[in-house]
């Protein structure tokens, strides 16, 4: 980023109030993983829905496993999918709109577009049970499933920013001297996209975490451990009956998350558009 | 029509215009006055960023950013203050009895709409109770600039004709009410030399026909001098010199004003230099020189030039049957 | 067929699209008859009772045409969804055309309220927060837009029900079901999912209508229309509304497959209600190939109609688009 993205950046109060958020979940997350935090998630340590207490401050879910210990193991599980969602998605839609937008109106292009056509005409959530039923209840199968819908928005965007750039002076001054496409395309196109790129990271993975959450209500999400989305499910039934634990827990977390990733996605918007009118 | 030769249709008096921009509030237009009559064509010349179209767009009391400030004493259309109006009450006015046609009209016409139902929309907002007239005041209002088959070019939308084309359209559209002032913003920049001719001639004609004034705004000398009667040089916010057309050529006051001219390049040159350009670079806004904002780059200056800000000296020229206001802002004019 | 070659033989439009949009559906068929039959359950054990002997097997394996190539399978499904020959469920027995015809009328009253009001609401919206752009009412849609996109579906159709459906809130409608057979209990039924559908959109849907209107408020021509005393109303109602009709159309036909599966989907299984997600969740998780092939066939459809429908409605609106 140039100095004065960065610049803009800092500014936007709300901007770095989301960072913080992603960087406190992070933080977490992390945590969760090398083994600090919330490695009680699955441990009975009480009775059933008993209320908040300084044992369980979140009080206990219907199985009597702590609901902040799940909390914070959560965090660490919408991470993993949002990371490995986000990355290879947009990995993927990178390299397949780059070619589909430097080969533009090629017969690879078309291909590509009618491969994006036929992927965006799929229902996504049957397209997922169907994945799964296919892999046969297989872990990573939800992740599956959302690379290879998510990655086409990615490449829609990154297609059209090729075929701009493609016009532009330097890159005919790239190819005048010789070079080979491939150098051209990596070295000079691609990162002139990269700014739009770190945008839509963020859009995606905020996509990938509410995409979880569905799936895992609907039965097709993680299978083991524990992520909010699971909790919500348990949630649905357990609000009837007025238990409104996992449901509060589940619902703050994840809502304040996901805000942090938005208000981080607008900023990094407003940073990078060098042509938007301010008040 | 030699009633109106003598009214004045447009009165400015002390306009104003301050943007608000990073490093705070700017003044672009510095206390303007100046009138036109009925009948009679002025020009605002300046070169791009001086304040020119801000000025117009300010008449209009339109000011196209937020933060946009005005201030004027007066902005008089047929002896009525438009400046003190509600909104609501402006809007009766615009289109009415003041109009605007652009610089591309390309872009100035609305897209989905035909240049009829545009045409008709202007004369509908303004005669509300004359029904079943609107269509045959359009159809005339583009006969008279020119169109053989107005009913014709009523159907079409506007990426469907020539850029001249549409710039008579647009003057269809400003003068379908019959306004008593027309504002042009660089009118002909967009065209070619062959429709520049054949729009120039439309806004003459409703001069000398119906007596409209003519404020016409460009940067290109040469239109100004052929289509106008007086002319006004506008600097950096400020009006340099006022004068008629005639005189500026032959003897402009102002150093600017001779400085534009000297760029003109003649053809019937003997020397081979051609165009002379003035010296140095129009500055921006914030960087607005104290005192004359001229006098950096002006060869006649002194050190008074750089301190205080020259106020507009009107003379009135004998044997000056119309008594319009000449004048020039300098402490050394020519 | 890709659309440069379809192009290239210079047929009319309405032509060129219809191909373009077979060639979808047949992307879209063969990647769920993959996926779903080829991958799908097999059937053969289900059928046969215990300790099969293998002239068992294959003939339970030739009766459901397991024993053919792929391609003549793949056939024969497009030869039954072209000719509506859908067959019965595996799980009720029941005819799938039938299902469908009684599925699909509920997945669109429960969902088209929800959608319609989502998009006119959002347009308004956006129209407002485009107009003052850059004030507090503008600062504060977008404010509420992005809390909006923050908030999962699942969690604003929980809290919903909790808010209206249980004795610790209103209580005023029905948790799960859907009994309607006149208006008053149709809004009885149909008022929370709408409401649910409305609160999940609108963020979404005032953001990306701001953005249109934005566009077209800045362009040269609303400076004319200002300049000849349009008034405020009629600039954005009659002009910034109808030059940004070719993204709005885009925008609204390209949600209408998404909404009416993914989103019945979820309020389906969620409210209880017979639709046609539920229908098609249930044949998921039970692998009931007849149903599921239906209604990919039908989605796909609904996805080239709509379409075909875009570009009509694009050289019908503006006159800039024109057919070649």
């Amino acid at each position: 980023m140039t100095h004065t993205t960065w610049q803009r950046l800092k500014d936007d109060r709300y901007g770095i109030g989301g960072l913080f958020i992603v960087a406190f979940f992070a933080v977490i997350a992390l945590s969760v993983w090398a083994g600090l935090l919330g490695q009680g998630w699955s441990e009975v340590s009480g009775n059933r829905w008993e209320s908040l207490s300084a044992a369980h401050w979140f009080g206990t879910n219907l199985l009597g496993q702590d609901i902040f210990q799940r909390t914070l193991f959560g965090a660490a599980t919408a991470f993993e999918i949002g990371l490995i969602v986000t990355v290879f998605s947009i990995v993927l839609g990178t390299v397949l709109g780059a070619l589909a937008g430097w080969y533009s109106y090629s017969w690879l292009d078309e291909v590509i577009l009618w491969i994006k056509g036929v992927l965006d005409s799929i229902p996504f959530y049957l397209f997922a049970a169907a994945i799964a039923f296919a892999l046969q209840g297989n872990r990573w199968a939800m992740h599956l499933a959302m690379i290879i819908t998510f990655w086409t928005t990615t490449a829609r965007i990154v297609r059209g920013e090729v075929m701009r750039i493609k016009q532009r002076e330097f890159i005919e001054a790239a190819r005048a001297i010789g070079l080979p496409d491939i150098i051209v395309v990596f070295r000079h196109v691609l990162p002139n996209t990269a700014h739009i790129l770190l945008v839509q990271s963020t859009i995606v993975f905020v996509a990938a975490i509410k995409t979880e959450v569905i799936l895992s209500f609907l039965g097709l999400g993680i299978q083991d451990g524990v992520s909010w989305g699971l909790m919500l499910a348990e949630s649905s039934q357990e609000v009837l009956a007025g238990h409104f634990g996992n449901f509060v827990a589940a619902s703050v977390a994840l809502f304040i998350m996901l805000m942090g990733f938005n208000l981080l996605a607008d900023a990094l918007q407003d940073a990078l558009d060098t042509q938007r009118v301010n008040s | 029509m030699t009633d109106t030769a003598l009214t004045t249709a447009l009165n400015v008096q002390g306009l104003s215009v301050w943007i608000k921009t990073a490093s705070g509030k700017q003044q672009i237009v510095d206390n303007i006055s100046f009138s036109i009559k009925a009948g009679e064509a002025t020009g605002l010349v300046g070169e791009s960023g001086c304040g020119k179209t801000m000025t117009a767009f300010a008449i209009l009391g339109m000011l196209p950013a937020a933060g946009a400030t005005l201030e004027s004493v007066a902005i008089e259309v047929n002896g009525r203050d438009i400046s003190s109006l509600s909104s609501a009450q402006r809007r009766s006015v615009l289109g009415r009895d003041i109009a605007m046609i652009f610089q591309q009209p390309g872009t100035a016409l609305d897209p989905v709409f035909t240049i009829g139902q545009q045409i008709t929309a202007v004369h509908r907002r303004h005669n509300r109770s004359k029904k079943n007239k609107h269509r045959q005041a359009m159809l005339n209002s583009l006969a008279q600039v020119g169109f053989d088959q107005p009913d014709k070019i009523a159907a079409a939308y506007p990426h469907e004709l020539s850029g001249g084309m549409r710039q008579l359209a647009m003057i269809a559209m400003a003068t379908v009410c019959k306004p008593a002032v027309l504002i042009a913003d660089e009118p002909s920049t967009a065209l070619d030399s062959g429709t520049r001719a054949l729009v120039l001639k439309q806004i003459k004609r409703l001069q000398t026909d119906h007596g409209t004034a003519i404020l016409m705004v460009s940067h290109d000398l040469s239109v100004i001098r052929q289509s106008c009667e007086n002319v006004m040089v506008m600097y950096c916010g400020r009006v340099l010199e006022k004068t008629d057309c005639q005189s500026l050529f032959t003897h402009a006051r102002h150093p600017y004003s001779a400085g534009l001219i000297a760029c003109i390049p003649q053809l019937n040159a003997r020397s081979a230099s051609g165009a002379k350009a003035i010296p140095g670079q129009v500055p921006a806004p914030s960087a607005f020189p104290p005192g004359c904002h001229f006098a950096p780059r002006c060869e006649h200056a002194a050190s008074q030039c750089d301190l205080s800000v020259p106020g507009f000296l009107a003379e009135n020229e004998q044997g000056n049957e119309r008594g319009n206001e000449r004048g020039v802002a300098c402490f050394r004019p020519l | 067929m890709t659309n440069t070659h379809i192009a290239a033989t210079g047929l009319p439009f309405i032509v060129r699209r219809f191909l373009h949009g077979v060639s979808l559906m047949l992307g879209v068929t063969f990647v769920s008859f993959l996926l779903m039959v080829y991958f799908g359950p097999d059937k053969t054990y289900e059928l046969l009772g215990k300790n099969p002997t293998s002239t068992q097997i294959s003939e339970v394996r030739h009766t459901l045409g397991y024993d053919q190539p792929f391609l003549l399978r793949y056939g024969n499904y497009l030869k039954e969804l072209l000719t509506l020959d859908l067959g019965l469920s595996d799980s009720t027995g029941e005819e799938v055309k039938s299902i469908l015809t009684r599925t699909l009328p509920i997945s669109i009253a429960l969902v088209l309220p929800g959608f319609v009001l989502g998009n006119i609401i959002g347009l308004l919206l956006g129209m407002l927060a485009a107009w003052y752009r850059g004030r507090w009412l503008d600062k504060l849609l977008m404010s509420a837009s992005v809390v909006g996109m923050s908030v999962s579906f699942l969690i604003i159709i929980i809290g919903l029900q909790i808010l209206l459906c249980t004795p610790y809130g209103l209580n005023l409608f029905p948790v799960r079901g859907w009994q309607v057979h006149d208006l008053p209990s149709y809004l009885y039924y149909v008022t929370v999912p709408t409401l649910a559908l409305l609160l999940v959109t609108l963020g979404y849907n005032t953001r990306f209508y701001r953005a249109v209107m934005v566009e077209e408020i800045d362009r040269e021509h609303i400076l004319t229309l200002k300049a000849y005393g349009t008034s405020p109303v009629e600039l954005l109602f009659k002009h910034v509304l109808k030059n940004s009709l070719i993204p709005v159309i885009t925008r609204i036909m390209f949600s209408v497959p998404f909404v009416l599966v993914s989103g019945s989907l979820l309020l389906e299984s969620y409210f209880g209600i017979p639709g046609i997600g539920l229908v098609t969740f249930n044949a998921i998780t039970s692998g009931d190939q007849p149903i599921l092939k239906a209604v990919v066939g039908l989605t796909g459809l609904l996805f080239v109609l709509a379409l075909m429908l875009t570009d009509i409605l694009y050289s019908a609106v503006d006159p800039r688009v024109t057919r070649q």
